[in-house]
């Protein structure tokens, strides 16, 4: 039988299932968390921290990332407060500025503020969110592609950089990374990359109620959570 | 040796063993140390036993080689029992004249006495040292004392009597009181109560518990726990037990760093020793308490010293850290309740054990008791591992028992805790060696180490540096870490370069800020702490280099100019022949020219220079 906590997000009180993430918990709810490596069926490992929310712990609050915080009963979080939206932003403002090149990146930066980057851009090809080789490795126990290397060096690849024949050909990998997205007028060539702002029409609801999920497109083939 | 089945074994071992030694009374005690060992004490070893052998002394003269004594600097260290003689930087030819001189007659060779550097005297003993007499060397001390490949000299100096006293007569809530009590504090850099990381894991609800001991020790230049686990293994052991006995563990794990090769080897000799003697396994010295260790090597990672990637590496897993929303004291290796200490602080363990928390108590601050060691290192006199109470003036640390500055020049800042520590500027010196003072200020007392920087350094190229090392070392499984560390790198390469911009400042900060807060381990929460320190005590010359394109320190090649001043140039020519780029063109007896076109900035001529004639502007 399922056992419920009491949460509080952001004020409200709501039910949640005990063992399920703060993260998952408000998805369900309503409440918008942004969130990148996040997948509803697949492991979480807090790798983008972008759902990084506060939790009041004895009158401190932490930041942290709800995708991996478990619900207890009594806790506290607060998911839109300024310090959590200016640190998303900063978050979000580094993930466009490497990887321009999305239409999944670009929402994420509007959804999460960003309004102009102040990096030079690098229109890299990925930004590790992990969640190929997530799905890779739960859905199919495959373990066709992995994590290789460390730090400004890692990167995602076959086994000794060879493609295996223990690789399903499933796809799953493809359809879940948000770097197959384009953006609406195609790919940006490099020395053009720009933050494109071009669906803010689309957002315009999520601004004025900004912690609630508006069903925007950002959602749309990225699985984002509602969606998937 | 038998094995031992008994406390009542271990007691009456323990006194044949202390008559053995009693009747003793010569000793040369050789560093065998990685830092004496750098500098061939291992020749200087042989020699000594060879020439033992030949004078016919190698019966009634004992040689123990033992760990690091601390001053590595002057290594190969000896010293000579009775006497207390202190002999430094010693060569193989001086065993001869060691032995027949003052072991035979107990005179003094003088050439081969510790010159002080700050009097010019020579000094013959130890004690009389001026690095040695500022310091409080509770754990240090005990290096010399010991051969660390022996577990009867541990036993007979007292060694495994805290094991026998908790599990005679002391219940585990007991020890966990005591150490609460002692105010014993993480010494890998946290400082998280130990007491408390104890209870916690007692209380968690498991048939299954393990300890470790994190010997995996990056920090640049920081080498307390190589010195420790080398020179005293079975301490650690010790403490490990104690510990495992307080919170209900039976397994234990040392994960050491495979670049330690001789920790590991006296790591392993210790295990295997303790388990002959039947001092580790099932049941041992006929008491309740099982427990065993296993070495598990570290393969370079630097990241692998945060808990959890530990912990996964010795899972055999890819070492990256997970989130730690619930503690590892109840969800650690393998799932199950672990309590990860560091060297130090285990080594600490039993002598609170049997000295009791009151003592341990005495020494130190109001928020850290006990005794640190720190590794001095940089632009001072005397560098080495320096262990001082708690509490020690930063000012003590460096000008007293690092003798201050080399070739006259002015202190400026030290660097403290290592890549995660920050730069603390000469004004903030009296601060004391305290774990809550420090992180107020910004730095931490980390792992310890501490690199002292005079004014030749600039403290924009310092945050480089260590941000450059944090990057290589990011695991890069968290956004904030591997592209925000990246980012900041970025930023001040361009200011180092002088493309930097004021603007660059304030986004610098933001950044800083937002990694600090966002990461999700301890070294990206920390990563930021070198450029967030420089930048609030150093702010001048982050100005100086962006708004007047100089770098203050002459360091920073994009934004200085080298000169040739006429009137120091005695026109030797030593910078024309030094030069590898044919930057510097003269002719005899006249003073050189730059081609500045040509200069790359190198600092060759101005190493060479014996006039000082080059300048930097």
């Amino acid at each position: 039988m399922l056992q419920y906590v009491t949460i509080n997000i952001d004020g409200a009180l709501i039910r949640a299932v005990k063992g399920t993430s703060v993260l998952d918990t408000a998805i369900e709810y309503g409440v918008c968390i942004p969130h990148l490596c996040h997948v509803s069926y697949l492991s979480d490992f807090g790798g983008c921290r972008l759902c990084i929310v506060e939790h009041v712990v004895n009158g401190r609050a932490n930041v942290t990332a709800s995708c991996t915080l478990n619900v207890q009963e009594g806790m506290v979080i607060r998911s839109n407060t300024e310090r959590i939206k200016k640190l998303r932003r900063n978050l979000a403002e580094l993930l466009v500025a490497q990887a321009p090149n999305s239409r999944a990146i670009q929402d994420l930066a509007l959804r999460c503020g960003v309004k102009e980057v102040r990096y030079p851009f690098r229109n890299r090809n990925c930004v590790l969110c992990g969640r190929c080789v997530r799905a890779c490795t739960e859905l199919w126990r495959a373990r066709a592609i992995g994590f290789v290397g460390r730090g400004k060096n890692r990167r995602v690849d076959y086994p000794l950089g060879v493609h295996p024949d223990f690789c399903k050909q499933c796809g799953a990998c493809v359809q879940l990374c948000p770097m197959t997205i384009t953006p609406c007028e195609g790919p940006m060539k490099p020395g053009q990359e720009r933050l494109c702002g071009k669906c803010e029409s689309q957002l315009l609801s999520a601004d004025q109620t900004p912690d609630t999920c508006g069903w925007c497109k950002l959602g749309e083939g990225f699985s984002c959570g509602r969606y998937a | 040796m038998p094995k031992l089945n008994t406390f009542r074994d271990l007691e009456s071992l323990r006194e044949r063993l202390r008559e053995d030694r009693r009747k003793i009374t010569a000793r040369v005690i050789l560093c065998g140390g990685t830092g004496c060992q750098a500098s061939r004490s291992r020749l200087v070893i042989e020699a000594v036993k060879g020439e033992l052998a030949k004078q016919g002394l190698d019966q009634s003269v004992q040689v123990r080689v033992t760990g690091c004594h601390g001053f590595c600097e002057q290594g190969p260290i000896a010293i000579i029992e009775p006497g207390n003689i202190f002999y430094c930087r010693l060569l193989p030819e001086d065993a001869q004249e060691m032995l027949s001189k003052t072991v035979r007659s107990g005179e003094v060779i003088e050439r081969l006495l510790y010159t002080d550097p700050v009097s010019g005297r020579k000094i013959q003993t130890e004690s009389d040292i001026p690095f040695y007499r500022g310091q409080d060397r509770q754990l240090l001390s005990r290096n010399r004392e010991l051969d660390p490949r022996s577990i009867e000299d541990y036993i007979a100096l007292g060694g495994y009597s805290a094991l026998v006293k908790v599990l005679e007569s002391m219940a585990p809530e007991e020890i966990i009181r005591e150490i609460k009590a002692s105010g014993l504090r993480g010494r890998g850099g946290g400082g998280f109560p130990t007491g408390r990381k104890w209870a916690e894991c007692r209380e968690a609800p498991s048939e299954e518990k393990y300890v470790i001991c994190n010997a995996d020790e990056g920090d640049p230049g920081a080498y307390m726990d190589r010195c420790v686990l080398e020179g005293n293994p079975h301490s650690i052991l010790e403490g490990m037990m104690i510990g495992a006995w307080a919170i209900g563990a039976r397994h234990g794990h040392i994960y050491v760093r495979n670049e330690y090769p001789l920790a590991v080897k006296h790591s392993r000799i210790a295990v295997q020793q303790a388990r002959e003697l039947g001092l580790l396994g099932e049941n041992l010295l006929g008491s309740a308490f099982s427990f065993d260790v296993d070495i598990t090597r570290g393969g370079g990672a630097f990241v692998c010293g945060e808990s959890t990637a530990l912990m996964a590496s010795v899972e055999g897993k890819v070492g990256e850290p997970r989130p730690k929303d619930v503690h590892t004291v109840v969800d650690g290796l393998w799932h199950k309740p672990t309590t990860l200490n560091n060297v130090e602080t285990w080594a600490n363990v039993p002598s609170i054990i049997l000295k009791g928390s009151a003592w341990f108590a005495s020494k130190g601050s109001k928020g850290s008791k006990g005794t640190k060691i720190l590794a001095l290192t940089g632009r001072i006199k005397n560098t080495g591992l320096v262990e001082v109470a708690m509490g020690t003036p930063l000012r003590t640390v460096v000008f007293d028992i690092g003798g201050g500055a080399v070739n006259g020049r002015r202190i400026k800042a030290v660097q403290i805790g290592g890549p995660s520590g920050g730069c603390l500027p000469v004004e903030k010196f009296d601060l004391p060696v305290d774990f809550d003072v420090l992180a107020e200020a910004g730095s931490m007392v980390g792992s310890g180490g501490m690199v002292v920087m005079d004014e030749a350094s600039c403290m924009v190229d310092v945050a480089k540096y260590f941000l450059t090392f944090l990057q290589d070392e990011s695991c890069g499984k968290c956004v904030p870490c591997r592209l925000g560390i990246d980012r900041m790198l970025e930023i001040i390469t361009d200011i180092t370069e002088g493309r930097g911009t004021p603007e660059q400042i304030a986004l610098l900060e933001e950044l800083a800020d937002t990694v600090s807060q966002t990461a999700l381990c301890g070294l990206g929460k920390t990563a930021a702490n070198p450029v967030l320190t420089t930048l609030r005590y150093f702010r001048e010359e982050y100005d100086a280099h962006i708004n007047r394109k100089k770098c203050p320190a002459g360091v920073c090649s994009a934004l200085i100019t080298y000169a040739i001043d006429a009137d120091k140039c005695d026109a030797c020519g030593v910078c024309i022949r030094a030069c590898v780029h044919g930057a510097i063109q003269g002719q005899k007896k006249q003073v050189p020219q730059i081609d500045f076109q040509l200069c790359r900035k190198c600092g060759i001529c101005r190493s060479e220079c014996k006039s000082e004639a080059i300048l930097v502007n």
